[in-house]
C-alpha cells in the first residue's frame, strides 16, 4: 500500500486542486463536485514525524492535531497543497488562518488561498439558523468557483455525494467486520488512516479491496471482551496492536475521524444549500457540533448497548477541551448502566511508551471479563 | 481583589460589588429569574426585565482566583474528573458549585434558570455551560458570533441580531415577563456613559509617569461584569475617571519612578496583582496599559470609543461591539489594534503572557510576539502564565523573563543613544 506522502505526492500531481481542509467535518463532497481532491489535515502522524517548524508558531498546549496540521502546512504547502478550507469547528482551528500564513511566509512560501465558512452552533430550541448557512455555503461556492474559475453543477454534487456515500457505506461495513472480530482494530485503522489521503474513487477501491478479504469468521473465537473506543483520532498504531493482542474486540467506535465522520448523511435533500444543512443538522452527534450536546451522550450511550460493547474506552486527546469537558458526565452515564470506562490520554510530548498503556488494557480486559 | 481602599473610586468599587452579589443573592431568594451568561452577552437586555438577574461566572471565577480560593476550587472540580488542562474560570465555577459556593468569597452565585453562552470569546464556555445544562436540567442558549479575521461583516451582525431577538423571546417565555425596551434603552445609556468614562480613565495612561497601572484597570472593570447597564455602574466610573485625572493634575502617580512601560497581552494574572504590581514597580516598570482592558468600548480592529448613537436600535450597538474582545478577533486585527496604543503610549516592550487556560487568546501570541518586534521595533517577551490557577504559575521563571526584557529595553535604548 501506498504511504500517505506518496498518495498526497500523487493527488498533487493529478488534474484536480488539492485543498487541505481543518478537521473536522468539511464538506468534501462539495469540493469533489467542484473537480477538486479535499482531505482533511488530520491523522497526519505518519506523515509529519516532527513538529520543529509549527513549535516555533503555536504553543506546545495546543493539541497534536493542530500541531501536526501546522507542521504539515508550513512544510509541504509548496509542495503538496492547492489550497484550504477553514470553519469553526474549534477554537485552536479558527485561530490558524493566520498562524499558517505566517509559518507558511517566514518558511520562505508564497500566500495560500483559503476559503472559510461559518457553521451556526446554536441550539435545536433556538430560531433556525439554517438561512445563515445556506447563504454562507452561496458565497463559498461563488468564492471557489472564481478562484478556480469552475461552475458548479447540482449533477455533478448528486455524483460526488454518492461517491463519498458509497465511501461512508464501506466504512461502515468494515467497522462492523471489526466487531464481528473479522478484522483487527490496528489493521481497521491503518486503512482509515491511509484512505483519508486518496480521492474518494480510490477510497472506494481500497475499502472494497479490503471487505473482499475479509475471512467469514471470526479471527478468534473469544469476543468476550468488546468494547467501544472513542476519541478525536484512532488510537496510535502501537496501541491498536496493544488492545488487539490483549484481545478486546472494538464493537463500535466513537471516534471523530471514523465513526463520527462516516456515521450518517442525509437520505434525502432538495439541493446543495438544503444538504448541508441536513448534513450538519443530521451529524452524528460530536463534542465540537456545540448543538448536538443535547443527544451526544444518549447516542454514544445507545452505541455501546447496541453493539453489546461490555466496557468504553477513552482515547483522549491531550488539550482537547472539548472532549474532556464531557468526559465526567458521559463517565457517569456509561457507569449508570454497568459499563466500566478506561481513560487513556495521548500526548504527543510525553515520553511513555505505547506499552505503558499494555498493562492498563490487559487489566480493564480482565475487570470487563469478570 | 486587590482593590485600593484608600481611593474614592476603591471604597465605592468595593461597595459596588458587594452591593451587587448580595443583590444577586436576595433577588434570586425572592423568587427572580436568574440567568447565566458570558461576560459579552449583553446585560442590559436582562435590565428589560424587572425581575432577572444575571450573573457572570468567569467574573466569580475570577474573584475566586484573586481572593486566592481558586486552586482550591479547581481542585475539587479535578477531583470530579475535570481535567486539569480545561480553562481554570471552568474549573474554579464547576469546583464552587460541587461545594454550593461554601469556598467562595460570595457564597457562590444563586442557582441558574437559564444558561446563555456566548462562542465569541470562546466556544469552550459553551462545552463548559453544558455541564450545568446537564447537572440542573436547564435550558442552554448558545449565542452564536462569528469570528473576525476582518471587520464584521453585516451578514453577520444580521445573524447576532437575530439571536440577540429570540434570546429576549427566550428570556419572556421562561420568566413570564415581558420585555421593557424602554429600561433596555435606559441601561445601554448607562454602559455607553460608563464606557465613555472608561476610556477617560485609560487615557491617563499616556501621562508620564501613568496615572495608572494595568493592575488597576484589571480590578476596575469588575462593574463591566456584575453591574453593566445600571446607574451605580455609570456613576462609578464617573468618580474613577475623575478622581485618577486629578491625581494626575496633582502629580499623584502610581509608579513615580517610572522607566519602563509596558503592555500585557492576556487575561489578567488574578492570583499575582499585588504581588506582581508591586515588583515590578520596585524596578521601576509599570505594565501601563492591556488589551484585555483596552478592548472595552470598542470593535474589532480597534481600542477606539465607538460613540454610542441613542437614535440607533441599542440591539444593533450591542451586536457591533461583540467582536471586540480580543479573543473573537484574528492576529491582524490584534495587532492593529495594539499600534496606535503602543505608538500613543510610548510601550517600551510587550508582555506576551502565554496561558494554557485561556488558548484562545494565547495561540496566536508566538506570531504576535515576533511581529511586535519586526514591526514596531519594541521588545517583547513571552512568560508563562495560568489566569486563575496559581499552581501553574513560576513566579521565579517569570521574573527571570521579565528582567530580560526591562534589560532588552535598556539595550536598546543604549543603542539608540549611540
Ligand atoms: S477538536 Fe480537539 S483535537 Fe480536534 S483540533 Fe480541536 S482541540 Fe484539537
Ligand atoms: S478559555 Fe479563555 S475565553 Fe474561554 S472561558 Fe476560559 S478564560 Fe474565558
Amino acid at each position: 500500500m501506498e504511504t500517505p506522502l506518496q498518495a498526497l505526492t500523487r493527488l498533487k500531481n493529478g488534474s484536480r486542486p488539492v485543498i487541505g481542509c481543518m478537521p473536522l467535518y468539511p464538506p468534501l463532497e462539495l469540493l469533489h463536485s467542484l473537480g477538486m481532491t479535499p482531505f482533511v489535515l488530520w491523522g497526519l502522524a505518519e506523515v509529519v514525524p516532527h513538529v520543529n517548524d509549527a513549535d516555533r508558531h503555536i504553543q506546545s498546549y495546543a493539541c497534536s492535531v493542530a500541531r501536526r496540521l501546522t507542521q504539515f502546512v508550513i512544510s509541504e504547502w509548496e509542495e503538496l497543497l492547492d489550497g484550504l478550507l477553514f470553519y469553526n469547528a474549534g477554537d485552536t482551528l479558527r485561530n490558524l488562518p493566520e498562524i499558517l500564513r505566517e509559518g507558511v511566509v517566514t518558511n520562505g512560501g508564497m500566500l495560500h488561498p483559503h476559503f472559510s465558512f461559518h457553521l451556526p452552533m446554536t441550539s435545536p430550541e433556538q430560531a433556525d439558523a439554517s438561512d445563515y448557512l445556506k447563504k454562507e455555503f452561496e458565497r463559498l461556492i461563488n468564492n471557489l468557483e472564481d478562484f478556480y474559475g469552475v461552475k458548479f453543477s447540482e449533477e455533478r454534487f448528486a455524483d460526488s455525494v454518492g461517491l463519498y456515500d458509497r465511501m461512508r457505506e464501506l466504512c461502515r461495513q468494515l467497522e462492523n467486520a471489526v466487531s464481528r472480530g473479522r478484522l483487527p482494530f490496528a489493521d481497521f485503522c491503518r486503512v482509515l488512516t491511509n484512505a483519508n489521503f486518496m480521492e474518494v474513487n480510490k477510497q472506494i477501491a481500497l475499502l472494497e479491496a479490503v471487505l473482499s478479504r475479509l475471512p467469514e469468521k471470526p479471527l478468534s473465537g473469544d469476543d468476550s471482551a468488546r468494547v467501544l473506543v472513542s476519541g478525536i483520532l484512532p488510537p496510535p498504531t502501537e496501541i491498536c496492536d496493544i488492545m488487539d493482542q490483549a484481545g478486546l474486540i472494538v464493537a463500535g467506535n466513537d471516534i471523530a475521524f471514523m465513526h463520527r465522520s462516516y456515521a450518517r448523511t442525509p437520505d434525502t435533500w432538495d439541493d446543495v444549500l438544503d444538504f448541508y444543512v441536513r448534513f450538519y443538522r443530521e451529524h452524528f452527534p460530536c463534542t465540537t457540533l456545540l448543538y448536538s450536546s443535547d443527544s451526544r451522550l444518549e447516542a454514544v450511550v445507545r452505541r455501546v448497548l447496541e453493539n453489546s460493547a461490555r466496557g468504553f474506552v477513552f482515547v483522549g486527546e491531550k488539550f482537547c477541551e472539548y472532549e474532556y469537558f464531557e468526559l465526567p458526565s458521559l463517565e457517569k452515564n456509561l457507569k449508570d448502566q454497568g459499563v466500566p470506562v478506561l481513560s487513556l490520554e495521548i500526548s504527543m510530548d510525553d515520553n511513555i511508551g505505547a506499552e505503558t498503556f499494555r498493562t492498563r488494557l490487559e487489566a480493564f480486559r480482565e475487570l470487563i471479563e469478570k | 481583589m486587590e482593590i485600593n481602599e484608600k481611593t474614592q473610586a476603591g471604597r465605592n468599587l468595593t461597595e459596588l460589588l458587594t452591593n451587587a452579589y448580595m443583590g444577586m443573592h436576595s433577588r434570586a431568594a425572592n423568587d427572580a429569574f436568574v440567568v447565566w451568561g458570558a461576560i459579552i452577552v449583553p446585560a442590559e437586555i436582562f435590565q428589560g426585565f424587572d425581575n432577572v438577574v444575571f450573573c457572570l461566572p468567569e467574573s466569580h471565577a475570577a474573584l475566586c482566583a484573586a481572593k486566592g480560593v481558586g486552586a482550591d476550587q479547581c481542585l475539587r472540580a479535578e477531583s470530579l474528573g475535570y481535567s486539569m488542562d480545561l480553562c481554570s474560570y471552568a474549573r474554579i465555577d464547576i469546583g464552587c458549585m460541587a461545594d454550593n459556593g461554601a469556598t467562595s468569597p460570595t457564597m457562590g452565585l444563586p442557582k441558574p434558570h437559564l444558561l446563555v453562552s456566548d462562542t465569541n470569546n470562546c466556544s469552550l464556555l459553551t462545552k463548559w455551560f453544558d455541564v450545568h445544562h446537564r447537572e440542573l436540567n436547564i435550558p442552554h442558549f448558545i449565542l452564536d458570533v462569528p469570528f473576525c479575521y476582518g471587520p464584521q461583516q453585516e451578514k453577520d451582525r444580521e445573524y447576532i441580531l437575530t439571536q440577540f431577538k429570540d434570546l429576549i423571546k427566550m428570556v419572556e417565555d421562561l420568566s413570564g415577563e415581558t420585555f421593557n425596551p424602554d429600561k433596555f434603552h435606559e441601561a445601554a445609556i448607562y454602559t455607553a456613559a460608563a464606557v465613555s468614562d472608561w476610556k477617560r480613565f485609560m487615557a491617563c495612561a499616556a501621562h508620564r509617569p501613568s496615572g495608572i497601572t494595568v493592575f488597576d484597570s484589571f480590578v476596575q472593570m469588575a462593574p463591566f461584569l456584575v453591574a453593566r447597564g445600571t446607574k451605580e455602574f455609570a456613576d462609578h466610573y464617573k468618580i474613577l475617571a475623575d478622581e485618577t485625572e486629578e491625581n494626575v493634575r496633582q502629580g499623584i502617580f502610581p509608579v513615580p519612578n517610572e522607566k519602563y512601560r509596558l503592555m500585557w497581552d492576556n487575561i489578567a494574572p488574578w492570583h499575582q496583582l499585588r504581588k506582581m504590581s508591586n515588583r515590578l514597580a520596585e524596578m521601576g516598570a509599570n505594565i501601563v496599559a492591556a488589551p484585555y482592558t483596552s478592548c472595552i468600548g470598542s470593535v474589532e480592529g480597534s481600542f477606539d470609543l465607538v460613540q454610542y448613537d441613542e437614535s440607533l436600535d441599542p440591539l444593533w450597538y450591542m451586536a457591533r461591539v461583540q467582536n471586540h474582545s480580543v479573543c473573537p478577533m484574528g492576529m491582524d486585527l490584534r495587532l492593529k489594534a495594539m499600534k496606535p496604543v503602543i505608538e500613543q503610549l510610548g510601550i517600551d516592550g510587550v508582555v506576551f503572557a502565554s496561558n494554557r487556560s485561556c488558548k484562545v487568546f494565547s495561540i496566536m501570541q508566538m506570531d504576535e510576539e515576533r511581529r511586535v518586534k519586526e514591526e514596531f521595533g519594541i521588545p517583547a517577551v513571552m512568560i508563562d502564565v495560568d489566569h486563575a490557577d496559581v499552581r501553574k504559575f513560576s513566579q521565579e521563571n517569570v521574573y527571570v523573563r521579565l528582567e530580560a526584557l526591562l534589560e532588552s529595553i535598556d539595550a536598546q535604548r543604549a543603542r539608540a543613544t549611540v
